[in-house]
């Protein structure tokens, strides 16, 4: 898809309401798909209930306008639909706001996201980023650094104690206890294991930039294959 | 600087000192040249303490390190945790590691004008760094870490030196000491490769002494630094971020910080820490000018008030603050020191 086209379509239709659903269709995600979404986030919400608190529509009129489109991909609660899309409840409002500007900056590289980005802008990145970030995530139980001291498992290690000798901190000390993160620090505990190890990947190929003196990339290219599906699997397990 | 010297102790013995108070002289923290071909000791895997009373108190001690948040407000009184300064569990050379550190001790200080047993000078870490309350001599905590740290040093030099074994377990009141004393039991094939002084100077102690900036270093230029290269992760107002209720990311002043008493207010100790260890992970160098510059910054802001003061700025100034830092002076039309945060302030939410 040539780029230039996708931004003046973009940005021809921001700003209006009915933006959502045509951008929706015209990029693959069909509607039935978007429903398909809602009605199994709050299928799977109500299982303790007997009765449903919201019907779907009902669900669907508490999204904003411009929260609309990123459903089919994250879910109505911003849980994350497996490959489709990583959870964003439990990411802070800033570090949401801050990687739609690097999609729409090409920061990060991606080609929906960087479509589904320019849909959001002004005020709107505030709105959307706060809708997603009020959602709540299921308590976990908290890992401290020095719970445990010895420690066998590849992933977990790094998280706690780093390795020092290639100049790698813990991922905990700016993740935060079981990597629960907050601010710019997104949260890693519970993320989808296929979002997570593309984000080491692509924090490795320079393919997603924008932190602060690429901190992130730079620790990531010091990852070998095995440690980056390590750390996926430890930290997807947190939730 | 003899005279100097002398005139402080002039001072302090005015003050009428009692023997029990740790006063501090800040007395630049030890730093020896970097050397690129330095060979640091390597201390063994934690996976290798040994079971038993002694490894126990060789894991606690290192869990007290690296979460010092769990002596909040009965020995620590900020935010901060001892790992903060001492990268990698207080393991990594040139981040004042604790292997360098045990070996140096015990220690004439200039700080306290006394011969310091390592248990006293960790005791002078919680009254000023952790902004607490030094635990009590021979205490459970002192050992702990006294033992982590043995554990470090004789780990690290066995290995130096291909021996194999576990560590020999010293009793608590030896490990209180430190090995900078000559009935401290050292293998002989160590002690016939390295003499006390050596011992006391391993490569890598304390942070690197860093060259004179080109430039007398600006809190101005600091700022700018600051705002590049250290708010994402200490917050543009110095503040850390927390995180599960403890600061992951440390507070760097304020009422959650070291107080105007710990060395790191020192700008000259800041300035060699942040060159070594800053930012975290080491994503970029900055340079001999920007580091003076932002550790001017950083210690030009307001903090937890010298544990030592008395009622008078002034005084406390002249008795404990003759060198490169800002208590008592006025860098941008405030006079630092007069609006100190109260030492052990309760936790933040």
């Amino acid at each position: 898809m040539n780029k230039n086209l996708w931004f003046s379509k973009v940005h021809s239709w921001r700003s209006t309401n009915k933006v959502t659903s045509q951008w929706a269709q015209s990029a693959n995600f069909s509607v039935s798909r978007l429903w398909t979404a809602l009605i199994g986030s709050t299928l799977s919400l109500s299982v303790s209930a007997s009765i449903p608190e919201a019907s779907p529509k009902e669900l669907l009129e508490t999204v904003p306008a411009a929260a609309q489109v990123c459903l089919s991909c994250h879910g109505v609660n911003g849980e994350g639909l497996g490959v489709a899309g990583p959870r964003l409840a439990g990411l802070s409002s800033e570090y949401m706001a801050q990687q739609l500007s690097h999609f729409q900056s090409g920061k990060r590289q991606n080609s929906t996201m960087m479509a589904m980005a320019m849909t959001v802008q002004g005020d709107t990145i505030k709105l959307v980023s706060d809708f997603f970030a009020a959602k709540p995530v299921a308590a976990i139980s908290l890992q401290y650094r020095g719970d445990k001291v010895v420690i066998s498992d590849i992933g977990e290690k790094l998280a706690f104690q780093g390795d020092w000798e290639r100049e790698i901190p813990a991922c905990t000390s700016c993740h935060g206890p079981s990597g629960i993160g907050a601010g710019q620090f997104p949260r890693l505990a519970g993320q989808e294991p296929s979002y997570f190890k593309n984000q080491l990947l692509a924090w490795q190929k320079g393919t997603r930039t924008g932190d602060v003196d690429n901190m992130m990339g730079n620790i990531a290219k010091k990852l070998t294959a095995a440690e980056i599906d390590a750390l996926t699997q430890y930290f997807s397990a947190q939730k | 600087m003899k005279l100097y010297y002398f005139s402080v102790a002039g001072v302090l013995l005015s003050m009428g000192l009692s023997a029990t108070e740790l006063p501090d002289r800040q007395a630049q923290l030890p730093s020896v040249p970097k050397d690129a071909n330095a060979q640091y000791l390597t201390p063994s895997a934690l996976s290798t303490i040994p079971k038993g009373e002694f490894g126990d108190k060789v894991t606690k001690g290192y869990q007290l390190f690296v979460n010092s948040q769990q002596m909040r407000n009965q020995y620590v009184g900020n935010e901060l945790n001892c790992v903060n300064c001492h990268m990698n569990a207080g393991n990594k050379a040139n981040a004042s590691p604790l292997w360098a550190a045990y070996m140096a001790y015990p220690a004439y200080r200039k700080k306290n004008d006394k011969v310091n047993s390592y248990q006293e000078r960790i005791q002078g870490c919680f009254t000023y760094s952790m902004n607490g309350k030094a635990p009590e001599s021979g205490s459970d905590v002192l050992v702990a870490l006294s033992a982590y740290s043995y554990w470090l040093a004789m780990s690290g030099l066995m290995n130096q030196f291909n021996l194999t074994g576990d560590v020999p377990v010293l009793s608590d009141a030896e490990l209180l000491k430190g090995g900078n004393r000559p009935e401290f039991p050292l293998p002989e094939v160590i002690s016939a490769k390295l003499d006390q002084k050596a011992l006391t100077m391993l490569p890598g102690r304390g942070f690197p002494k860093l060259d004179k900036p080109e430039k007398p270093y600006s809190i101005e230029r600091g700022n700018s630094i600051y705002l590049a290269h250290c708010q994402a992760c200490h917050g543009q107002d110095g503040q850390g971020v927390k995180m599960a209720k403890v600061s992951a990311l440390p507070p760097l002043w304020g009422p959650q910080s070291y107080n105007w008493g710990a060395g790191m207010h020192r700008v000259n100790t800041a300035a060699n820490f942040i060159y070594e260890n800053m930012p975290l992970g080491k994503s970029i160098q900055l340079s001999v000018q920007d580091a003076w510059d932002v550790a001017a910054y950083i210690n030009a802001q307001e903090r937890p008030q010298d544990p030592r003061f008395k009622g008078k700025i002034e005084q406390t100034k002249a008795g404990f603050h003759q060198h490169d830092g800002y208590y008592g002076k006025k860098p941008q039309n405030v006079l630092l020191g007069e609006k100190a945060y109260p030492n052990f302030p309760e936790a933040s939410q």
